[in-house]
């Protein structure tokens, strides 16, 4: 990370939060037990790249702090997260990990099961203890104990989705406040529905974004498989009472044209476009917006997804830290990771990245107290969101459902196709059944 | 031509005469050439052969194994194929396969050809339309498929702004998002992009015909037809041959294209088997997604095949 | 002995005068089209790279309504996007130079000579080629970290080659059929070794199609993404495609440094194309070595 940059504001910026960190992090260290670490000795850490350019300055910023006062050399590389499969995959082929990497809990589960990293038991516990404990749903859906004989990952950030909506055309309909089932959004949405602006952003393609048809499906009682996670039961009759849903909502023209086929930028583009009414995101359009379009951004505001029969579901995604069994210096890496959980550095890194907390103690953080609404709402994400796959079982089955966008295609039949609802899922079930046997 | 000694030619006599006369007279001449062949190809052929045998026989070989990132997996004889056979988007990949490589290599011959001929004539300003004709080709795939995807937005993409502003038509076009128009949206951007390349190679085909042939042609009394017929094809035909092949190639193994437009929807119908191969790598499960590349080899072999077969007759004519 | 090119209608015979006039207005009609469609994105791009961020998603227009060159600033200044071209440039000139000179050799021997094996090479070489790029990541990642090149510019330029040297050893076989043979022996008769026969008459003649062969590989070694993602891992390695993939780190896409990338990297190769013309056209005239 030694190339010559440019001194822009930002970079500066970025600098001195984080020396502010690491000095506000110098007397705590001492605290902490750390293994003598070997001096002159090499990390290298993949982060995971996200829409910040402050957060990710701020994390290479401090882990090369960290090298310098250890001793060690430092190398910290940002991956964009959307090309870490690939990269990912290449390493562990040609075993050319680094010794600690950010990952999403699907690949880290993916990696544990064919034993590529190392347990962190001891760095977990430690976290969790320091730090008021971690919050249940990110300790429950991160427990790798049963398939790698130990925790592999360090959970540091939480995603998952909001409901953004323009509360100015909302609130001129005499809504103010936020739909809390899907019916009531589907109702929200037709009385501002006025192409070119529709109601419903939500994506039907084969992206994540997708997938939060799963989260719907699920909340009106449907279930991708049974409790052991071995037999498939898509095809029910609350999946039915789902896509009737769906296919309501589409013969009212409530969904902008083309979402069937957005791609992982489609919903935010319709909602900068002022195209959406309503869409489920990360939160990364609220901050987009903050800087480009001051004005949407005031127009805006967030809740969490909205019920069914069945309740909310509404699944985080745990980001997490590893090491890597083939890491030639795992002591310093997983000192490193330790030290990557302090709560000064966590506290500015939040403030400008958009996840979630994931200790008990964070969330008096003042990057969640701060009065940020997109804070606020993913600190309301972890404390009463679902763990993910939730009311399923996060097996590999699912994940591999999930990859392959199973429940968006069997959308997909009904409104594109228009197949009647039952056929649509005797393909998804068939479909779906299929790939759980893969895994039996 | 009969089975001349190498090199294939009628060999003037004077030929062997002169080399005689050169005194180089260890080998003869045919074993001389042979070994020159050889040596001659022998650096393509190492290095392609070191850095593709290996990957090519790995993707065949894991093709047949339950092999997932990290670990090894093993042996399941055909059982990627079987789980792939039943799947509905396999089904659906196949034949848009197809469709997208036999449809977007018509036009693509019509269209470069086409503009090649027409630019192959003397004019002003030819070589401001040659360059202009093969930008595409300059910008980078992927930020030339993201380019036509905001084209082809339903609200406010270029093209239902072109049609609403030129009074043609005034409704909204969801290009990508339906069965009738997304395979044609992704084809006519996959033309757009690899046109270029039958266009240049077209060209440079055109541009070694001496013109004393056609010069001759004319006198003889031959129709535009028949010069294009007897003169000009022959002489492109070769370069035609390879451009189909390696277009052919692209366009089945490319990716870019469709998962950048529609990730092969909606409901499977524009699902191609790369895009198929991707979702299996998302999963880390490289069996079942070499499977899906290795299923599309034969195809791609017998083009091979027919292709080098025409070369050779070429030769032999 | 050989024309310049194909001029077939400077000598249309005078009575055709009108059909001439009307076939040379068809002519540009057809162009002016054509080019206007090819425009079309490339123009969509350059107008979105001077827009400011609302304007790309509020007001799509067929032009700017207020012009900015911010989104460069943000290319140059913030991203270093002056590193990755010229990575990008290292890359592909030697990928071009040791992909056309290796080629042309392989190309020569298999279309002047017969000998054993010579069609299953050319099979080989295709063969190689099927290999789709998305499965041949992971095998070559291992025999980059395993030959030391992983991370590297070295490493990119050897990897490039796997689908650089079947491209053009194919492509040039096809040019060099159409070199009459004639010429070539000829030459030889005149006193030329191989080597001279090829570099002085082959070469030459096939220049048009040596020069298409360049441009194609060039610009194939220029655009690459997938493997350079993969291969690649410091900031300092990266080529101008990585970066530009880097610019989109979430769900919401950087339209206008994006677009601004990319017009900037096209400029490179709208140079060399310009160039390549040049040697298109030129080719010819080294056709009038006596025969």
């Amino acid at each position: 990370m030694a190339e010559k940059h440019h001194w822009t504001r930002r970079r500066v910026l970025g600098t001195t939060m984080a020396g502010a960190a690491a000095a506000a992090l110098g007397g705590k260290r001492a605290a902490l037990a750390a293994p003598a670490l070997q001096k002159g000795s090499k990390v290298t850490f993949w982060g995971g790249l996200i829409f910040s350019d402050k957060a990710n300055k701020l994390l290479v910023d401090t882990v090369n702090k960290w090298g310098a006062d250890n001793g060690i050399q430092t190398e910290a590389v940002m991956i964009n997260q959307n090309e870490t499969v690939q990269k990912v995959s290449a390493a562990v082929a040609s075993n050319t990990m680094p010794d600690a990497l950010d990952l999403s809990l699907d690949l880290l589960l993916l990696l544990s099961r064919q034993g590529q990293f190392l347990p962190l038991d001891d760095v977990y516990d430690s976290i969790g203890k320091a730090q008021g404990g971690w919050y249940a749903p990110v300790a429950s859906s991160t427990d790798t104990s049963k398939i790698a004989g130990g925790r592999t990952g360090i959970p540091f950030g939480v995603s998952g989705n909001l409901l953004l909506r323009r509360d100015d055309l909302l609130s001129k309909a005499g809504f103010s406040k936020p739909p809390t089932t899907w019916e009531e959004l589907a109702q929200q949405a037709a009385a501002v529905n006025k192409p070119p602006l529709f109601g419903l952003g939500l994506a039907l393609s084969n992206v994540g974004d997708g997938n939060v048809q799963i989260s719907v499906m699920q909340s009106y009682g449907g279930r991708i498989a049974d409790d052991a996670g071995k037999t498939v039961t898509i095809k029910s009759d609350a999946t039915r009472e789902y896509l009737r849903w769906v296919k309501a909502a589409w013969d009212k023209k409530l969904f902008p044209p083309g979402n069937t086929t957005w791609d992982g930028a489609g919903d935010n583009q319709a909602y900068l476009a002022g195209q959406a009414a309503f869409i489920a995101n990360t939160g990364s359009v609220g901050i987009a917006a903050k800087s480009q379009d001051p004005e949407l951004y005031k127009a805006t505001l967030y809740s969490s997804l909205p019920g069914g029969p069945k309740g909310v579901v509404s699944p985080i995604a745990p980001q997490l830290r590893a090491v890597p069994k083939s890491s030639k210096n795992p002591d310093a890496a997983k000192a490193l990771i330790e030290h990557l959980a302090q709560p000064a550095f966590m506290n500015a890194y939040y403030e400008a990245a958009i996840y979630g907390p994931v200790l008990q103690d964070q969330a008096k953080f003042k990057a969640f107290t701060g009065g940020d609404p997109i804070l606020a709402g993913l600190l309301d994400l972890v404390q009463k969101g679902t763990a993910p796959a939730y009311p399923d079982v996060f097996n590999a089955g699912y994940a591999d459902m999930f990859n392959n966008f199973m429940i968006p295609k069997m959308v997909q039949r009904v409104v594109i196709d228009g197949w009647d609802l039952d056929k649509a899922m005797d393909e998804a079930q068939v479909g779906t059944q299929a790939i759980y046997d893969k895994y039996k | 031509m009969s089975q001349a000694p190498t090199p294939l030619t009628s060999r003037p006599a004077g030929l062997a005469a002169a080399r005689q006369a050169a005194g180089r007279r260890r080998w003869s001449a045919a074993t001389q050439d042979r070994v020159f062949a050889y040596a001659l190809v022998a650096p393509a052929l190492l290095l392609i052969l070191g850095l593709v045998a290996y990957p090519f026989f790995y993707a065949i070989y894991v093709s047949f194994t339950n092999r997932v990132v990290g670990n090894d997996g093993e042996w399941i004889g055909l059982g990627n194929f079987r789980y792939l056979a039943q799947s509905a988007a396999f089904s659906s990949a196949i034949w848009n396969t197809v469709i997208l490589v036999v449809a977007s290599d018509a036009l693509k011959l019509s269209i470069g050809l086409g503009l090649a001929l027409l630019v192959n004539q003397r004019f002003p300003a030819r070589g401001l339309f040659r360059s202009f004709l093969m930008l595409p080709w300059a910008m980078p795939a992927f930020v030339a498929y993201l380019t036509w995807r905001v084209l082809y937005q339903p609200i406010g993409g270029g093209l239902n702004l072109i049609l609403t502003g030129t009074g043609i038509y005034s409704g909204i076009i969801d290009w990508l998002g339906q069965r009738a128009t997304a395979m044609p949206a992704v084809i006519a951007a996959s033309v757009w992009r690899g046109f270029p390349f039958w266009f240049v190679s077209i060209l440079a085909a055109l541009q070694t015909i001496p013109a004393e042939l056609y010069e001759a042609a004319r006198i003889d009394g031959a129709t535009a037809w028949q010069r294009f017929r007897h003169v000009t094809f022959p002489a492109i035909r070769p370069v035609l041959i390879v451009v189909t092949l390696l277009s052919s190639i692209w366009t089945a193994n490319s990716f870019e294209s469709v998962w950048l437009l529609t990730q092969g929807g909606p409901s499977d119908a524009t699902m191609i088997f790369p895009v198929l191969a991707y979702y299996g790598m998302q999963t880390q499960r490289l069996g079942e997604a070499a499977a899906v590349s290795v299923a599309m080899l034969p195809v791609l072999a017998i083009l091979v095949l027919v292709a080098t077969a025409l070369m050779q007759k070429d030769d032999e004519a | 002995m050989i024309g310049r090119n194909a001029a077939r209608d400077d000598a249309a015979p005078p009575g055709a005068r009108g059909r001439w006039i009307a076939g040379r207005a068809l002519t540009y009609a057809v162009l002016l089209a054509a080019v206007a469609l090819v425009l079309l994105p490339i123009y969509w791009m350059a107008i979105t790279s001077l827009k400011l961020p609302r304007e790309i998603y509020r007001v799509p227009s067929l032009w700017p309504q207020t012009i900015t060159f911010n989104n460069y600033r943000i290319l140059f200044e913030d991203k270093d996007f002056v590193l990755a071209i010229r990575n990008s440039l290292i890359v592909s000139f030697a990928v071009t130079l040791i992909s056309v000179f290796i080629s042309s050799l392989a190309a020569y021997s298999m279309v002047r000579f017969r000998y054993r094996f010579r069609g299953l090479f050319g099979r080989v070489i295709l063969f190689a080629y099927l290999t789709p790029t998305s499965l041949l990541f992971i095998p070559l990642s291992i025999l980059m970290a395993r030959l030391g090149l992983g991370n590297s510019l070295h490493g990119l330029i050897l990897v490039y080659l796997t689908f650089s040297l079947p491209l053009s050893t194919w492509l040039l076989q096809g040019y060099f059929r159409s070199v009459p043979r004639e010429l070539e022996e000829q030459g030889m008769i005149d006193g030329l070794s191989r080597f001279g026969a090829l570099f002085r008459i082959v070469v030459p003649l096939s220049a048009p199609g040596i020069a298409a062969v360049s441009i194609f590989t060039f610009t194939g070694a220029w655009n690459e993404l997938l493997l350079a993602l993969v291969l690649i891992t410091s900031e300092s390695q990266r080529t101008a495609p990585l970066a530009l993939n880097y610019l989109i780190t979430s769900d919401v896409l950087p339209w206008g440094p994006l677009m601004a990338g990319a017009v900037v990297s096209s400029l490179p190769l709208m140079i060399l194309y310009f160039v390549a013309q040049h040697y298109m056209v030129q080719g010819m005239t080294a056709g009038s070595v006596k025969g």
